[in-house]
């Protein structure tokens, strides 16, 4: 018996690829970037150098960059350098590392083992995953100022398992709370890259550890850890820049102690509270540096795990 | 209609910050101006009849009662559309920038009145349409903020204090140390509070020092308000908010720099199931050191419906409205019918809680805010931040 004949069809129909047809594929991303990212830092820009109205107060944006007047940015950047505005960066920057750390902590192993070692739960376990976004993050941050008040289950829990004597006062503005709210807010964004990273892992790598004579911790280390770096790393970043300019969890969570105050509580207060939106503008923008410092340390690190897994 | 290239722009612009960097920033470029005009000086003519709305206000969100705003759907046969805001500045900037369209703000601060007057964001009244005016309490004919009450009518009003747990603290330590008393509450350490605004904070450190002009541009006295306040970061942790309301009744709050209607709305709604409202106190300083202040409503200059806006206020003003409305809301209103024998004997206020019911000599030797100007706010803000900061 004959085989049957297979057609082989150019989709290009013998003719090179126009490059400006594929380029126009690119022209929606470029309409969003530059409606959604180039316009809006635009306009803080604008509103950074920019006036304020001597009456009521309200933002003068100055569109035109000849206009613009740096002396808000400048007495801000005196603050964040050496003055008052520092300690809260620096404050800023330990809740978020640390609850960065509390994530991977409690993350890592939901991810691997959603990714790794459930075969039939999978699909139940990534639905319980996406479940906490069904609730406003707003009202999740409710309920746990409920459960973490003086006689709140947490430390009706705490004392019946003898960890604590005395009932503790979680909202009284002190920092574990704060990064506590922070991962319990956040977890669900960094299980979910994380585990798409981990479920793309090729099996027959680690299979191969096996069969050479690795433990299975020796295959952790050697294999899946340094393959899920890229996922750890997208996981991170999607995970911490929110949490940077996250104003309402410490809020919410601290009723307002200056002991917990976050660069985005200062924005808050100055584009909401204030008659300075100028200087809001000033630490959005110096905000916005910090991350991208981050950003490409992360674009660096993933660009060097692609090379290294394409040798 | 078509839209020249500077609209095309600025509107862009608009869009892009409302979704890339929030409404707050939308409404620092919002509008062609975005700023202030010209001082609307005349009012509406005597006699029209009133626009078919919907009425469109502007307040805090649960600062009316929603069947008072029924019963005035009901009698006008409108509807109203509410607003909310959380700042009295996030108020200004949205009124500003036209990026709301508004007949009633209905909870004016005395400190804004002044420049929304100035930024011709509100209009005169018309008191022939505001028939229950004769209701409102002498002392705001001629209220310092807007002299002869000519752009705004009181809503309510309060005095400025400390609200505290009266089963925790005896009211006779309280009476005896005045305002020092958040300083010395190390044993209530995580359960002191201060209210979350500048000038309210700076002014109580002030006072506690024996400084009564409440406005000053000095830099060395809000420097010296700042270092005090700063110290109640470390002594007693203080929270900073605006929550005494339900803190106090519920308990995380023992000691609250806080407004006087916090304690009665506390009282009211608050309270755990079965704990009286003895259990609650209040302390302001004497009438020449106490600060009284109070939430106005005005028309908006821009108003579509400026004789519903009227009616509106009139309605509010009128002695049964207003007092149902209070019962929801807890703030008092300026009305002379509603004294502090009345509302205590009609059982809104407990007796216990006297105090949080400014008298007419309060009103009238009271403290007052004044509008600072740009150079002075933005000395107190300024100095805010760094205690917000963490000092």
């Amino acid at each position: 018996m004959s085989s049957p004949s297979v057609v082989q069809i150019d989709p290009t129909g013998g003719r090179p690829p126009r490059t400006t047809t594929w380029a126009g594929f690119a022209l929606p991303g470029v309409g969003w970037l530059i409606a959604f990212f180039v316009v809006p830092v635009y306009a803080v820009m604008a509103v950074a150098f920019g006036s304020v109205d001597p009456i009521l107060r309200t933002p003068q944006p100055a569109w035109n960059p000849l206009a613009w007047d740096f002396s808000a940015m400048s007495s801000l950047l005196d603050r964040v350098f050496g003055g008052d505005l520092g300690k809260v960066f620096i404050r800023t920057f330990s809740f978020v590392f640390l609850a960065l750390a509390g994530c991977i902590a409690i993350g890592y192993p939901v991810a691997y083992f959603v990714a790794r070692k459930a075969s039939r739960s999978r699909s139940m376990l990534l639905a319980l995953l996406v479940l906490p976004f069904w609730i406003s993050y707003l009202m999740r941050m409710l309920a746990w100022t409920n459960l973490l008040q003086q006689d709140g289950y947490v430390n009706q829990v705490l004392q019946w398992f003898q960890v604590m004597d005395e009932p503790r006062n979680w909202l009284d503005g002190d920092w574990p709370t704060v990064v506590i709210g922070l991962v319990y807010g956040y977890v669900p964004f960094f299980i979910l890259p994380l585990y798409s990273a981990l479920e793309r892992i090729d099996g027959r790598l680690i299979e191969a550890g096996r069969d050479l004579g690795a433990s299975s911790f020796q295959t952790f280390v050697r294999i899946t850890l340094p393959l899920s770096v890229p996922g750890l790393m997208a996981a991170s970043v999607i995970t911490i820049l929110p949490m940077f300019g996250d104003y309402y969890t410490n809020s919410y969570l601290t009723s307002g102690s200056p002991r917990t105050e976050m660069v985005g509580n200062q924005i808050e207060f100055f584009l909401r509270g204030s008659s300075q939106p100028q200087t809001g503008a000033s630490l959005v923008l110096v905000l916005m540096v910090f991350l991208f410092v981050l950003m490409v340390y992360y674009l660096r690190t993933t660009m060097k795990a692609q090379r290294e897994s394409e040798r | 209609m078509r839209t020249s290239r500077r609209q095309f722009l600025a509107r862009s612009a608009q869009l892009g910050v409302l979704l890339g960097a929030g409404i707050p920033l939308l409404n620092a470029c919002g509008g062609d101006s975005g700023g202030s005009g010209e001082q609307s000086t005349e009012p509406i003519a005597d006699g029209l009849q009133p626009e078919k709305g919907p009425l469109r206000i502007i307040n805090y969100a649960d600062y009316v009662n929603p069947d008072v705003i029924a019963d005035f759907e009901a009698k006008y046969g409108v509807k109203v559309e509410i607003s909310t805001i959380d700042t009295d500045t996030e108020a200004v900037a949205k009124l500003a920038s036209g990026a709301l369209k508004v007949d009633v703000h209905h909870s004016m601060a005395s400190t804004s009145i002044g420049n929304l007057i100035k930024g011709g964001l509100i209009q005169p009244l018309n008191r022939s349409y505001l028939t229950n005016r004769g209701n409102v309490v002498k002392a705001f004919d001629d209220p310092w903020y807007d002299p002869g009450a000519v752009y705004s009518v009181p809503y309510t009003f309060f005095g400025t204090g400390i609200g505290y747990r009266a089963d925790r603290i005896d009211p006779a330590e309280i009476e005896a140390q005045g305002w020092d008393t958040l300083w010395n509450a190390t044993t209530f350490k995580g359960q002191v509070s201060i209210l979350d605004d500048e000038r309210e904070a700076f002014t109580m450190a002030m006072l506690r020092k024996g400084i009564t002009d409440i406005n000053t541009l000095d830099q060395a006295i809000i420097d010296q308000a700042l270092a005090d306040v700063i110290e109640l970061i470390d002594l007693v942790n203080v929270k900073v908010n605006i929550e005494g309301y339900k803190d106090i009744p519920e308990g995380t709050t023992t000691i609250a720099h806080t407004w006087s209607a916090d304690l009665i709305a506390g009282a009211a709604s608050y309270l755990p199931e079965g704990t009286s409202s003895d259990v609650l106190g209040f302390w302001h300083p004497p009438s020449e050191q106490y600060v009284v202040n109070n939430d106005s409503m005005g028309v908006l200059a821009n108003a579509e419906n400026p004789v519903l806006a009227h009616l509106y206020i009139d309605f509010l003003l009128d002695n049964a409205v207003a007092e149902k409305n209070f019962s929801w809301v807890g703030y008092l209103p300026a009305l002379t019918k509603l004294d502090a024998d009345y509302v205590i004997g009609a059982g809104y206020v407990p007796e216990n809680l006297r105090s949080c019911v400014p008298t007419n000599d309060d009103i009238a030797k009271g403290l007052k805010y004044e509008a600072l100007g740009p150079e002075g706010d933005a000395q107190y803000e300024a100095a805010w931040s760094k205690f917000t900061a963490g000092g």
